[in-house]
């Protein structure tokens, strides 16, 4: 199969390159082209790579910046404790509309998910088996729901809440499309968190006696606590940076909500989305005030998230 | 794959290729001179004022108790310490009269000329002849496929595990004993065409049987290479060392020969750790 | 073996009963989109796939078809809304996914380790941010950016590519594929990171001591270890992309007609629902909110496959999503 002369010619070149050893000192040998190029081509990779996080860096700390300056040097307490002008809604006053409609729309839509959440979690992790098939379609769904876009998630809702239900543009409608978006998250994450508390506590407490029920209240889910938080937070961050979902159930509105029903509200995500797109500083200041708040709450909850979850795990 | 018999006729054409030729029929046979060597993990001095020499052609044998350096300081040789956060190092470390941490040594090349074979065997998840074949095909010393059959071949042989695999080259690596995989590991260490070879507790993951087999390696190694051995397991020591450095806490306690180090050593320290009673 | 204690059972029922609350939103879901996109299916029918126009001929009269009233001369079609979702989201993987394994790579391999928890947390705040953030802060930097230095720099070199030839606007498909691929660099990252740094120690030692340089260790050892589930990072930052409404509804520029150029405005399926719909109910047949309510069903149909095809691949188990869902 060799053809020995090629073979040979080729063995000699290596065998003169290794008798090498004896007249070239070590660390000269086989400082070749391809050598060179392996070393350049090492440095230009790690020098891409170190470009292209910068590239992502940049403009992230760039936003950071701009919004923490832009909404540290505009704001002003007014601003928190005011609504928008009405009427024309050129953009003035501040945005304390969008403020309590956002937590308005917080409490409802975590007053719905939070408890459906859990206690799905709860039963996912504690009461299904492994073949479970209820369980399995739940969960199939769940991350199906996951994955439905926010935008159609924001026409379901206007579709089934503000037209077929006739609540009209309102907190509710707003709340409860939210509150849909946020399930499969606080399904998940209790779920997980439940599952990661050890066995050997759950045969603990039944050796002692103790019912499925006390077990779970007493003591699994007490273990599971930080995990089920920091997904709550985490829902809840979501809830309020979100704006599709609200756009055609809460509307927009220039005053602080009075009602659940037959009454748009305003949420901090809308004034960015309003008043960025009109011209001029007012308008503009709006929609920095805004971000700066989103921003800063976004940071929060993460920071706070992680914290606890560091704090707490330890149990 | 070349049979036996054409791998014949080639011989007389490239010789071992493993082997040139000085005159000696041996390798040029690279030897290590330590002096005065410190090596500091951020504040954690691990090994301190080590001076030692690795003589050609020998195995030269590292032990001690855990922690005692012997890992770190196999390390130093090819230089795979630069890695790990923190390492801080002064003194020299010569390969054949030149300091291996010269600025104008490429840690990348030093790895070519000094090999070395872990302590869990870690073949990658390919073929065993593309194992073998990884380091040629990196560094380019082979410019046709059938010189590179014959580096395969002639690496395993070289590590006693030819025999058991010529039939199956193209099937994986992972298909292999823990025992055959370890040889595996050092044929393809062996491939690179080192001066030394590092061996790092290389049968502490293996069975006694294979065991045997790595360490009779070794000592078949040594004509051709220089090898240095970290081990906790004294009876290995005694079985295949030249030299033996015993090393406590960063500090060489001992240099010695065997069998005489182990039946009378002259150290206290040493003698505590061979009856067992230093950990 | 005693009976279950009825408080037992019953916490277990009622649990079981609340888990289907999942089940029943997909109902609803399902059950209000086909409702309401059935008009338009049943009289845009294939036309609907093929048209560019969006023309709901609000000043016509209203004439009888299919057993629906329709305006006269009105006529739906999705072409330049799903090519704008499929041509941004093709520009946010081609620019997010080497720029997101570039970075896992950095945080698993090059970077020193005081530096790898603040990049990765910095990386994990790109998550966070609500997209109209990122909508608004196109409007302001990378808008003006891209229209007085970029595009024209652009123009002017490589017009001989298609599609990079003038005129230059400043809000187009060029704006809304960089911000998104910003917007998928999290996911795709953080994911890659994970299944990367999980690539085994003594194999990459291995090479390392057979004289391979730091590049070629990360390209023969992990990228191969870590494949599939890059590959899965990359279909589930895919699924992000596709869903992404606020951002490019802000920079998108809002378009009726095909692509021309990597300038052009754009408009994706989401971002004109978001922008229209308010625009439908003028339409006094309702067609228009039909049609866009198929647009809808579009758009859920596209992501569904798409995270059906991601979960595919999770459940080869090479995939771990450290929160377990991943919200697109």
């Amino acid at each position: 199969m060799s053809k020995t002369s090629e073979g040979g010619a080729d063995s000699s070149t290596a065998l003169a390159q290794a008798t090498q050893t004896v007249t070239v000192p070590w660390y000269q040998q086989r400082v070749s082209n391809s050598y060179r190029r392996r070393q350049i081509w090492d440095k230009i990779l790690k020098g891409l790579i170190l470009v292209a996080v910068g590239l992502v860096l940049i403009p992230l700390l760039d936003m950071l910046y701009l919004f923490a300056y832009k909404g540290l040097t505009v704001i002003s307490l007014s601003d928190l404790t005011e609504s928008t002008t009405a009427g024309t809604g050129l953009g003035g006053g501040g945005i304390y509309n969008a403020i309590t409609g956002s937590l308005l729309l917080l409490g409802i839509s975590a007053a719905i998910s939070v408890p459906l959440g859990i206690f799905s979690g709860v039963y996912m992790a504690e009461f299904a088996g492994e073949h479970n098939r209820y369980a399995s379609i739940v969960r199939f769904f769940s991350d199906v729901l996951a994955g439905v876009p926010s935008i159609v998630l924001g026409y379901v809702g206007y579709l089934l809440f503000v037209l077929s239900a006739g609540w009209g543009y309102s907190a509710l409608a707003g709340g409860l499309t939210l509150s849909i978006l946020m399930l499969p998250y606080i399904l998940r994450t209790t779920e997980l968190s439940i599952k990661r508390v050890p066995d050997s506590i759950r045969e603990g407490a039944i050796a002692l006696g103790s019912t499925r029920t006390s077990m779970i209240n007493k003591l699994t889910l007490r273990f599971a606590i930080p995990g089920i938080i920091t997904g709550v937070m985490l829902a809840v961050s979501i809830s309020f940076s979100e704006t599709a979902p609200l756009l055609y159930t809460a509307l927009f509105s220039n005053y602080p909500p009075t009602a659940l029903l037959h009454q748009p509200v305003a949420y901090i995500t809308g004034i960015v989305w309003t008043f960025s797109q009109m011209p001029g500083t007012g308008p503009h200041d709006l929609a920095y005030i805004a971000s700066f708040v989103l921003l800063s709450l976004v940071f929060l909850v993460n920071f706070i998230a992680r914290v606890v979850l560091k704090r707490f795990s330890k149990i | 794959m070349s049979g036996n018999q054409e791998l014949a006729q080639e011989d007389v054409a490239t010789q071992d290729l493993m082997t040139p030729n000085d005159g000696t029929g041996t390798r040029g046979g690279s030897g290590f001179s330590i002096r005065d060597l410190n090596v500091f993990y951020r504040n954690l001095h691990v090994l301190k004022g080590i001076s030692l020499e690795v003589e050609p052609h020998k195995i030269t044998v590292f032990m001690g108790p855990s922690g005692c350096g012997k890992s770190t300081l196999v390390r130093v040789l090819n230089r795979m310490n630069d890695h790990v956060e923190g390492f801080r190092h002064t003194g020299q470390v010569l390969l054949d009269g030149k300091n291996i941490y010269d600025s104008d040594v490429d840690p990348v090349l030093l790895k070519t000329k000094v090999g070395m074979v872990f302590q869990k065997p870690n073949p990658f998840p390919i073929s065993i002849y593309d194992n073998v074949s990884f380091g040629p095909k990196i560094h380019k010393t082979f410019k046709s496929k059938d010189a590179l059959d014959v580096i395969v071949q002639q690496s395993l042989e070289k590590a006693g595990l030819w025999d058991e695999v010529k039939d199956r080259l193209k099937t994986s690596a992972m298909r292999l004993s823990g025992g055959q995989q370890q040889r595996l590991c050092i044929a393809r260490a062996i491939a690179t065409l080192p001066e030394v070879i590092l061996f790092d507790e290389p049968a502490s993951a293996l069975d006694p049987g294979s065991t045997a087999k790595v360490e009779e390696l070794m000592v078949a190694l040594k004509k051709n290479y220089t090898v240095v051995l970290v081990t906790h397991n004294m009876q290995q020591a005694a079985r295949v060392a030249n030299k033996v450095v015993f090393l406590y806490k960063g500090d060489i306690v001992e240099i010695g020969e065997p069998p005489a180090m182990f039946e009378n050593p002259k150290n206290p320290l040493t003698e505590k750790y061979i009856s067992g009673h230093l950990t | 073996m005693p009976k279950t204690p009825t408080s037992d059972r019953i916490y277990k029922y009622v649990t079981a009963l609340l888990s289907g609350s999942a089940l029943l939103f997909i109902f609803l879901i399902l059950y209000v989109l086909i409702q309401y996109s059935y008009p338009s299916f049943v009289i845009n029918g294939l036309k609907f796939f093929t048209t560019t126009a969006w023309n709901p001929a609000l000043g016509s009269n209203i004439v009888t078809k299919d057993g629906f009233s329709i305006m006269q001369g009105s006529s739906f079609g999705f072409l330049v809304y799903i090519e704008g979702t499929l041509v941004t989201s093709a520009l946010a993987i081609l620019f997010g996914v080497p720029v997101s394994i570039a970075i896992a790579i950095f945080l698993t391999q090059i970077a020193p380790m005081k530096v790898r928890p603040p990049v990765s947390f910095l990386v994990e705040l790109l998550a966070g941010i609500p997209s109209v953030v990122y909508g608004f802060w196109g409007i302001l930097v990378l808008g003006p950016l891209l229209l007085d230095q970029i595009e024209p720099f652009l123009a002017s070199h490589l017009s001989f590519i298609p599609g990079f030839a003038g005129p230059v606007y400043s809000y187009g498909l060029l704006d809304s594929g960089l911000i998104l691929s910003l917007m998928i660099v999290p996911i795709v990252a953080s994911i890659s990171r994970d299944v990367m740094i999980q690539a085994p120690i003594e194999q990459r030692e291995g090479a390392k001591a057979l004289g391979l340089t730091d590049w070629e260790v990360t390209r023969k050892i992990v990228l191969p270890y870590a494949k599939t589930g890059i590959i899965g990072a990359i279909i589930l930052g895919l699924g992000r992309a596709l869903g992404e409404t606020m951002a490019v509804a802000l920079v998108g520029g809002g378009a009726n007609l095909l692509l021309h150029s990597i300038y052009s405005p754009v408009n994706t399926l989401a971002a004109f629902m978001a922008i229209s719909l308010d625009g439908a109910f003028t339409d006094p047949t309702s067609q228009d909110v039909y049609a866009l309510v198929e647009l809808a069903v579009i758009l859920v149909v596209i992501t569904m496959l798409v995270n059906i095809f991601a979960r595919a691949l999770v459940k080869q188990g090479f995939i771990r999503s450290s929160e377990g869902v991943v919200r697109v």
